[in-house]
């Protein structure tokens, strides 16, 4: 079976694990990836929401504070940021627009915008998010990342109406995460895995782990072509040939399979 | 390769211990499912409920009411606040609720006192869902009428006459009442409470607690 069909099957079981609540399974533990609690199906909590609750309004709960990193840690620790590319189900909902995403990218506009240097400093985004819109704001005004979170709107608030038509009406947060909602579904079409490139906080705990994981990938410098077909099949728009335990690469394989002289491997520790 | 590989090997010893650890120890378990996973806060999910002010005999799954309810409603009309640490929602409704009633307790407090309102009592019980019992927390689901399962949740239990006794009658209110301002959120619970309290004193004499 080709790899990437296997990555798909993996993926399309978590999706349904990650949603068991459907048949009645309420959990106490944290996804290791960014999925909403308030999803009609969710078995966990999110992530985000517990490192919310630990700081808000200076009301510090040490064990909603280390809960979710124990948990992001264990991952990041044996897989790194392979939880991203395996696991995620926004993971998968961005495979899904990956297609449109890559047509895009041969555009000459959307080219020369990749390749700017600035780029590379908007990846830093995401830790500006983590550090800023959950932790910051929590603690000194209240939750804002979780009041416009696009990801929860999507599978939160749209199955809550539909599931209950007539039940419920839009709050003042509604219309500003609705934008935002907007924002990144357009993101994920023209950018391949543009919220977990630029925005995504739980990604952004999970990448510095690429550093230090057992599982990684490696790439045989000294035998390579350098003839840019992993960079160019890169989801996450990484210089694969250069990168070295890249906090970016979400362990997709993409590039394992590409390349022609099989000098891009799953490394163990 | 061999140090980094110990290295990585005692980190994720380390992890793991932590983890097990705090989850024997620290309820964090029990506290994420009930605090997070399981009860919605509803201004998160960006929605209202609908506040259908509909009072009903039937509580979910027809239970029982609760002996504290039945106990309290022979002095007049139960007033059940529902809240929780973190929630936007029960941050913009507690002063107003202390104001309505005029009293002053902290929110994580457990508090419960019979008030006079409009020529009546009521017996407000505020129930902050981290911290309270076991019993209180229960009474959550049993009045959640229109199966919303988030809060803040307001329930206000009075008499009503059902084909021949006189039996507990209650509604409940959601999230910041689906109206705009502090005044309107203040005016809804007023016009709930003012008729709860007209029928309380119109069934109370038909009352026996069960």
């Amino acid at each position: 079976m080709k790899f990437q069909l296997k990555r798909l099957y993996f993926q399309i079981i978590l999706f349904f694990t990650a949603n068991l609540g459907a048949v009645g399974l309420k959990t106490g533990f944290c996804y290791p990836f960014f999925y909403c609690q308030a999803c009609p199906a969710a078995t966990s909590a999110c992530p985000i929401r517990a490192l919310e609750n630990s700081v808000y309004k200076q009301s510090f709960e040490w064990r909603f504070l280390l809960y979710p990193l124990l948990i992001i840690g264990f991952f990041g620790i044996t897989t790194g940021r392979a939880i991203c590319g395996w696991a995620c189900p926004i993971g998968v909902l961005q495979r899904g627009t990956g297609r449109v995403a890559r047509k895009v990218k041969r555009h000459p506009i959307a080219q020369r915008l990749g390749a700017h240097s600035v780029e590379k400093y908007l990846r830093y985004t995401k830790y500006f998010m983590l550090i800023v819109f959950v932790f910051l704001t929590s603690l000194l005004i209240g939750f804002i990342f979780t009041d416009i979170c696009p990801v929860g709107m999507l599978v939160g608030t749209f199955p809550i109406l539909i599931l209950n038509p007539g039940k419920f009406v839009p709050n003042y947060f509604f219309p500003v995460a609705l934008v935002i909602f907007v924002l990144f579904i357009t993101l994920i079409f023209i950018i391949e895995r543009g919220w977990c490139r630029y925005f995504c906080p739980v990604g952004a705990m999970l990448g510095p782990f690429n550093k230090i994981s057992m599982l990684h990938i490696e790439v045989h410098t000294k035998e390579c072509l350098h003839c840019n077909v992993c960079s160019d099949i890169c989801p996450m728009g990484i210089d694969v040939p250069n990168m070295h335990r890249d906090p970016e690469c979400i362990l997709c394989g993409k590039c394992v399979s590409s390349c022609p002289t099989k000098q891009i491997t799953f490394e163990k520790v | 390769m061999k140090r980094s590989f110990v290295l990585q090997i005692a980190a994720v010893i380390v992890v793991s211990g932590a983890f097990v650890g705090i989850l024997t120890t620290a309820d964090v378990y029990e506290d994420v499912k009930a605090r997070i996973v399981e009860v919605l806060c509803l201004s998160c999910i960006k929605l209202e409920p609908k506040t259908i002010q509909e009072f009903t005999f039937k509580t979910v799954d027809d239970a029982p009411h609760p002996y504290f309810v039945t106990e309290n409603l022979t002095k007049g009309p139960v007033f059940l606040h529902y809240s929780e640490d973190v929630c936007a929602g029960c941050e913009v409704m507690f002063p107003i609720v202390k104001q309505l009633f005029n009293i002053e307790f902290g929110k994580q407090d457990m508090f419960s006192k019979t008030v006079t309102f409009d020529h009546g009592n009521i017996t407000y019980i505020y129930v902050n869902l981290d911290h309270t019992i076991d019993i209180l927390e229960n009474s959550f689901p049993m009045y959640d009428k229109d199966d919303i399962g988030g809060l803040p949740m307001f329930t206000i239990i009075t008499l009503g006459y059902d084909h021949g006794t006189v039996r507990p009658y209650f509604t409940t209110l959601y999230g910041t009442l689906n109206v705009p301002t502090d005044a309107e959120r203040s005016s809804l619970l007023r016009e709930v409470l003012t008729e709860s309290i007209e029928m309380y004193q119109q069934n109370k004499a038909g009352y026996q607690p069960t």
